[in-house]
């Protein structure tokens, strides 16, 4: 940095941009400061002790939550390194969808040892490019840890997704959960691409009341709605016949602007008998490929169904589901394997989709359509989320995301890693002994961060009340003594044999953590300036 | 209130000045002289500079434009954040010299000019574009000495062109070509493409890159139309997982039950409403008297659309894309018939799909032979990361490819995106015009070497001006020095030992921290961006130093601004 540091500076400038601009270790320094007061914020809720954070919108909305993704979202940070931070979580809830938290934890305390190295006088780029050896290297380590996994051993699947929700606010009922989400992405999973799975194929359906054990994973389909019996159709149809339409069972109108001319009083009668006729006529259509269940999709242009349309089908004894969102169609017609109807004339018994039975079923205080025993169901499934209060519910919800992308990881990746701050100390372990192999910048560097990975350990003992320093250099012992699964057993509230307790993560989880923590903290070293622009 | 005092005042003094100037008609010369200085040319509002004080406006703004930007050059140049004040308050990362420029709010007008000279280094040849800035700062701050020294600025400025001219032909005799072989040239090409990402994001996987862009520009096959280039970004993976595919992507959804695989694929690429032909006359309206005929009207409707729908399907084609929305009934009518129909295609992707595809836009449906398909072999739905896209292969226009992107934020993609960009750019230029020379400051050092010589032989003040061109010049590697934390005043002076030997490759090593051979090391750059980087930089300067006034328009009124 000697060198660097006498540069000129025409600071009498008339640029606007220029005012407003520090000198490049001020801001280096700014912005490591403003990205570990984010870490630091987030710090607490690590772990299955880790505490939740209460977030009041300014909208009045609050929301309780132990998902680092979802803090760092609603905090609403300015300081654009501190963005940095939150995006990182973002991009680790996109790649893993686990481990948010503890990837901002990581990110902080390796900025802090940044921060060390850089006031040594170790210039930003080398800091970086040790940081990137260190992150490659970190992940062999990692690799060499990992316990290779088959996809049909139900039990470890559920053992790593269980991990994953013990430190959420459900943890009380994550034996229940955690069977439900390896479920849940199995059934999905198509046997001609085993390694992708597409979330979007599970559906969650949030519904309020009743509690978290209620919860269940519904083989079909369930929608948040009521059936339209308003005109006393029924409720429940066996040997259901569905038909997801989106055309509109209601008096026709025109693209083009037009009006009805009325000119006696004898006109109106026939007005109105031609109107019944005409949605008779495409009710009789209906019933007339055998169809006894209906969803409609929500039309903006004018009503999906009318009170007369509605009245018709429950003489004929259909079903109706209405208001079905147009993005939902897709997975709908998948899951039914039927195909959508967009007009009356191209109702055909072959586009209809079939089902042992629909019913409308009432939770709590709600009522919700359950579609099961689906003949022909294409890979998709739904679950039925459960909570007392909206709060609880959607951490429940968010908490089956994070399970849900555990096992997704797992399918992906199929090893698995100890959990519990195991990987970060032997990383630190085994980076700890390369760096004394290596020479100059790297060496000094490389030595500094792999401390700086033991403070996942730290964190999780400390967020546990236990003597932080007594717990990790024991734990540092035992894995210089080749104990590579010891770990931090937050329960017992000492140093086990982590993978005997069952606390397990898949690998995908900490190798994304490791690089792309490191990813972020090589961008905010390499700035220098922040400059204000349109 | 005070302000329209002022104003007043002043309009009662410019009519007094006003009849001052026609009484002066008769009176002499002195006077209309006096008059003249006194009287307001320009607007309230509007300032004006003089002389010295211009050129030092300008000087300093230029120079603060060039300090701003010194320390991303170089392959250990730093990023700059860019906080935008708008909306959103949205921040960029990035180190790509144009694109900080770009954004900047500037008052100064020899900024602008710098701003200028870097956007259209950018438009010209994609890469160089902190360097020209950087060059022409390094010769305005050596001018601002000359100037002090009482050195007229048209001698500085003839001293310099004739350093240019001297520089650039120091270049062309040193630079290479090896377009005849094309092992050696595809070995320059990935060493010019890896010289030029390795100062941006994408220096950790440069290899990777290098490869990517130089497969995607020797496919362009010597044309230097990035059109039918595609980037494509995804979040998620890694800048690693990055690759080239032969083909086009569309990032857009299959409609509901319609094929998701085409094999020999015809496509029509439209843009036409597939959600109703309305008539548009404001205000057209039917008036019927019974409900049957607001049926049968909408039956029409409907009838129109299937004709609509037919008269495309009669085309004989098998996918359909659309810029505008495909209702669900047209949808349902393409699934019918087998059509695989694509809606909502933005304007870029459409125009690109018929570019890539060979086919025409088509907008009326009723003469079939007449209007062009495109054809590929295969159609085909892939999954990227998260994301479902449409891939098409084998299309007709083989130079086509998508380069998707991966990397796990977008910050990350949009700055891998500008890195490649710059690569495409030089690569396609590099294809054309195929000399290359070493890179690492060595140019500048040859150059400075020879401008050194032809100041000593040129007499008079011109060889002052001469001099400090070639000082100039190696205030680059200086800065690359500087950038990466080595002593430059001692690596430079290493530098220009080297330089007097009569052949060598020596330039700045910025990994191991000393002068290394450049030819050894693989770092190349192309002729054309270094000759741009010269000559435009001259130029600005030139610009810059012949400015002897500044005049500021008043401004608008408040609300016009932004």
């Amino acid at each position: 940095m000697a060198a660097t540091a006498a540069v000129p500076r025409a600071s009498s400038s008339k640029t606007e941009s220029y005012v407003d601009t520090k000198r490049r270790d001020d801001v280096r320094q700014a912005n490591i400061i403003a990205a570990r007061a984010v870490a630091d914020a987030v710090r607490t809720s690590l772990g299955p002790k880790g505490m939740d954070k209460m977030i009041a919108s300014a909208n009045g909305e609050v929301i309780i939550t132990n998902d680092g993704a979802t803090i760092l979202n609603k905090m609403e940070v300015i300081q654009p390194a501190a963005k940095m931070l939150v995006d990182l979580s973002r991009s680790q809830d996109a790649a893993a969808g686990d481990g948010t938290t503890t990837v901002v934890v990581l990110a902080g305390s390796l900025l802090k040892s940044s921060l060390s190295l850089l006031s040594a006088g170790v210039h930003p780029t080398a800091v970086s490019d040790a940081l990137h050896r260190l992150s490659i290297r970190a992940v062999d380590v990692l690799h060499g840890m990992a316990i290779p996994l088959d996809l049909s051993n139900r039990d470890a699947l559920v053992k790593s997704a269980a991990t994953s929700l013990n430190s959420k606010v459900v943890s009380q009922y994550s034996s229940l959960l955690a069977p439900l989400a390896v479920d849940a992405v199995l059934s999905v999973v198509d046997p001609a691409q085993p390694d992708i799975v597409d979330l979007r194929d599970v559906k969650i359906v949030k519904k309020l009341g009743g509690t978290v054990d209620d919860t269940e994973l519904v083989k079909g389909l369930v929608f948040d709605k009521k059936v339209s019996h308003s005109a006393g159709g029924p409720t429940r149809v066996e040997n259901a016949k569905i038909a997801v339409i989106q055309f509109q069972i209601s008096p026709p109108k025109t693209d083009i602007e037009q009006s009805i001319v009325v000119s006696d009083y004898t006109q109106m009668d026939r007005i109105l008998r031609e109107e019944r006729n005409y949605i008779l006529g495409m009710v009789k259509k209906i019933k007339a490929t055998g169809c006894n269940v209906l969803l409609i999709q929500k039309s903006i242009l004018r009503d999906a169904v009318t009170d007369l349309s509605l009245h018709y089908l429950a003489k004929v004894k259909i079903l109706v589901v209405k208001d079905v969102e147009r993005d939902e169609i897709e997975f709908i017609t998948k899951t039914l394997n039927c195909l959508p109807i967009a007009n009356i004339e191209h109702f055909r018994e072959d586009k209809l989709g079939f089902a042992n039975c629909v019913e409308e079923a009432s939770v709590g205080d709600g009522k919700i359509v359950k579609i099961t025993g689906i003949k022909d169901m294409g890979r998709t499934t739904t679950v039925l989320v459960r909570g007392s209060n909206q709060l609880v519910l959607d951490e429940a919800e968010r908490s089956l995301h994070d399970a849900l992308c555990v096992v997704r990881c797992l399918v992906n990746k199929k090893f698995l890693i100890a959990g519990g701050g195991a990987p970060e100390i032997e990383m630190s372990r085994q980076l700890g002994a390369w760096a004394k192999e290596l020479q100059g910048m790297d060496s000094y560097c490389i030595k500094e961060f792999a401390e700086a990975l033991e403070v996942i350990p730290y964190t999780l003992a400390e967020n546990a009340g236990l003597n932080s320093i007594v717990i990790v250099t024991e734990l540092r012992n035992r894995h210089a003594q080749g104990e590579i699964n010891a770990g931090i057993n937050v329960r017992k509230g000492q140093i086990t044999n982590i993978l005997e307790e069952n606390i397990v993560q898949p690998l995908l989880v900490s190798t994304s953590t490791i690089t792309l923590a490191a990813e972020c903290v090589r961008m905010i070293l390499k700035i220098d300036d922040i400059v204000t622009v349109r | 209130m005070g302000r329209n005092n002022d104003r007043d005042g002043a309009r009662r003094w410019r009519l007094a000045a006003d009849v001052e100037t026609r009484r002066s008609d008769k009176d002499d010369l002195v006077a209309v002289a006096e008059t003249i200085k006194n009287t307001r040319l320009l607007k309230d509002e509007a300032t004006e500079e003089k002389g010295d004080r211009a050129r030092m406006a300008s000087f300093v703004g230029a120079m603060a434009i060039a300090d701003l930007v010194k320390t991303t050059l170089g392959p250990k140049g730093m990023d700059k954040i860019l906080q935008s004040t708008g909306r959103g308050h949205n921040v960029t990362v990035t180190n790509d010299g144009a694109t900080i420029l770009k954004s900047l709010h500037i008052d100064n007008p020899a900024a602008k000019v710098l701003v200028d000279i870097s956007k259209v280094q950018d438009d010209e040849v994609g890469d160089g574009t902190t360097s020209v800035v950087v060059l022409a700062g390094e010769l305005l701050r050596e001018a601002e000495k000359l100037v002090n020294l009482k050195i007229h600025p048209m001698t500085i400025i003839a001293g310099y062109r004739m350093a240019a001219e001297c520089a650039r032909n120091a270049l062309l005799q040193k630079a290479k070509d090896n377009k005849q072989d094309p092992d050696r040239f595809r070995s320059d090409l990935m060493k010019i493409a890896m010289t030029t990402l390795s100062s941006k994001i994408l220096y950790q996987d440069k290899e990777h890159f290098a490869k990517l862009a130089v497969d995607a520009v020797l496919r362009l096959k010597g044309s230097t139309n990035l059109e039918s280039i595609q980037i494509i970004k995804k979040a998620g993976g890694s800048l690693k997982d990055s690759f080239l595919d032969e083909g086009f992507i569309l990032d857009k959804k299959i409609g509901i039950g319609q094929p998701k695989r085409i094999e020999n694929a015809k496509i029509l690429v439209a843009n036409t409403a597939m959600d109703t032909d309305k008539v548009k006359i404001y205000g057209a309206r039917v008036r019927v008297d019974s409900m049957a005929k607001v049926a049968e009207i909408e039956g029409a409707e409907k009838e129109k659309m299937r004709e609509k729908v037919q008269k495309i399907i009669n085309h004989g084609i098998n996918c359909f894309v659309n810029r505008q929305l495909i209702y669900n009934f047209p949808e349902e009518l393409f699934a019918d018939a087998g059509v695989l129909a694509i809606e909502h295609a933005d304007f870029d992707g459409i125009e690109r799909l018929a570019l890539v595809t060979g086919g025409d836009i088509a907008s009326t449906f009723d003469n079939p032979e007449s209007v062009k398909l495109g054809h590929c072999k295969l159609i085909e739905e892939i999954m990227i990361g998260e994301d479902k896209l449409i891939h098409f292969s084998g299309v007709e226009m083989g130079q086509a490819c998508t380069i998707v992107l991966r990397g796990s934020s977008s910050h990350v993609l949009d700055e891998a995106e500008r890195s490649l960009h710059d690569a495409l750019c030089v690569l396609s230029q590099t294809v054309n015009d195929s000399r290359v020379l070493l890179g690492g400051g060595w140019p500048e050092m040859v150059m400075s070497k020879e401008v050194d010589e032809l100041a000593r032989k040129t007499p008079g003040k011109k060889s002052h001006a001469i001099e400090a061109f070639s000082h100039a010049l190696q205030a680059i590697p200086t800065i690359i020095a500087e950038n990466a934390g080595l002593d430059s005043a001692e690596l430079i002076s290493q530098l220009r030992a080297e330089h007097h030997k009569d052949t060598t490759n020596a330039g700045i090593d910025v990994i191991s921290g000393g002068v290394g051979d450049m030819e050894n090391l693989g770092i190349s750059e192309a002729f054309k961006v270094k000759q741009a980087v010269l000559l435009s930089a001259t130029e600005a300067t030139e610009m810059i130093l012949r400015v002897d006034q500044i005049i500021t328009c008043a401004p608008r009124r408040r609300e016009d601004r932004m």
